[in-house]
């Protein structure tokens, strides 16, 4: 009888240790796949935020920078998607954004760098060939009229004097 | 021939091609300084016109508008836009008066959204909604469940409209707040602007 008794009890006990490992195990893994969420969006708005410092620089040197915008934006929505599911608790989904908005990212601070040094280069030579040049071309001008005129001078007298 | 009968000739005829050969310096160092700085924020309907905006609703029928922003700042902005929805009694952000006065509704933001402007060029977007609600008898009042914002299902629950009796409607306003990324803090701040639809949620 007591036998049977033990052997009763070990089974429900076995029948709810199952269960609360399963309850255990989701848990678990409900919080670790919150914690990578939040890792991921913290490190998500990170790389949107160098990526925002780093276009900016560029359009400051004169670059054209739509074309980085364009992936910014795409990367700025797939964040705001990130951040709705993150609130609404649909962590994988918040996981599944952030990674796509970083994606986007990819190799973005060197691609922003590369065009900035193309404008301040590109920048330069306009300086050089549209201002500097243009200001020399001007003094040019006046010397040579300058010149011209002295020249046309001189022959003038020197025709006036013969006479 | 007499020289000097031709020297102010001579001359204008000299400065006129000093000028130019001076006029690719002169265009850029004779621009005028930008004295203002702004950003401008707009709602067009589906014509892009502001004629037709969306204003009596159905339940779960698609409208379409298009939010537009205009970067006049000087260099390349980072907004988001707040989307929010209240209803009469609720609080509304102001733009108006001295900036201090100049505030967001204290109401959560249903979605983002995030928008990266470079100076003097425009950013628009198109933006399809549609609501889920109902209407309980018993409070007399429009409850709603979901927003759809450009196939993005945002939770509505708690957000009520009671019976307006002197307009004699169910009415309820989705806006649209502007704020500006603030490098220097990494935070983003009100920019003082909104735009905003008015709807008449009707329940029949």
């Amino acid at each position: 009888m007591n036998s049977v008794s033990v052997l009763k009890f070990s089974f429900v006990l076995m029948i709810f240790l199952v269960f609360a490992s399963q309850f255990y195990v989701s848990v678990t893994s409900a919080q670790v796949s919150q914690n990578e969420a939040s890792s991921a969006l913290t490190s998500a708005e990170e790389s949107v935020v160098s990526a925002y410092q780093a276009v900016s620089k560029a359009e400051e040197s004169g670059a054209n920078v739509s074309s980085l915008l364009v992936r910014l934006n795409d990367a700025g929505w797939f964040l705001a998607r990130a951040h709705m599911a993150y609130k609404s608790g649909d962590f994988d989904s918040a996981l599944k954004f952030a990674t796509q908005s970083q994606e986007k990212l990819n190799g973005f601070v060197a691609d922003a760098d590369a065009l900035m040094k193309t404008a301040i280069r590109e920048h330069y030579l306009d300086f050089m060939v549209n201002v500097v040049g243009s200001i020399i071309g001007a003094i040019g001008v006046i010397c040579v009229g300058f010149i011209v005129w002295s020249f046309l001078k001189r022959k003038y007298e020197k025709a006036g004097s013969m006479v | 021939m007499r020289l000097h009968e031709y020297r102010v000739l001579f001359i204008v005829a000299i400065g006129i091609l000093t000028l130019l050969v001076a006029s690719p310096a002169l265009s850029r160092l004779l621009v005028p300084p930008r004295t203002e700085f702004f950003t401008e924020l707009w709602i067009l309907d589906s014509n892009l016109r502001a004629e037709d905006f969306p204003f009596n609703i159905t339940r779960n029928q698609n409208y379409s508008v298009f939010l537009g922003i205009g970067n006049r700042l000087g260099y390349c902005a980072y907004y988001l836009v707040e989307v929010k929805f209240r209803n009469q009694t609720q609080p509304a952000p102001t733009s108006f008066g001295p900036p201090t006065n100049r505030t967001p509704s204290s109401l959560p933001a249903l979605f983002n959204i995030t928008a990266f402007v470079a100076d003097e060029t425009v950013w628009e977007t198109p933006l399809t909604f549609s609501f889920d609600y109902g209407f309980n008898e018993t409070l007399s009042q429009v409850e709603f469940y979901n927003l759809t914002l450009n196939n993005v299902k945002v939770d509505m629950s708690g957000y009520t409209i009671t019976w307006d009796s002197e307009k004699g409607g169910f009415f309820g306003y989705l806006f649209f707040e502007l704020w500006i990324f603030n490098a220097t803090t990494s935070i983003s701040q009100y920019h003082e602007r909104f735009v905003g639809l008015r709807f008449n949620m009707t329940v029949y």
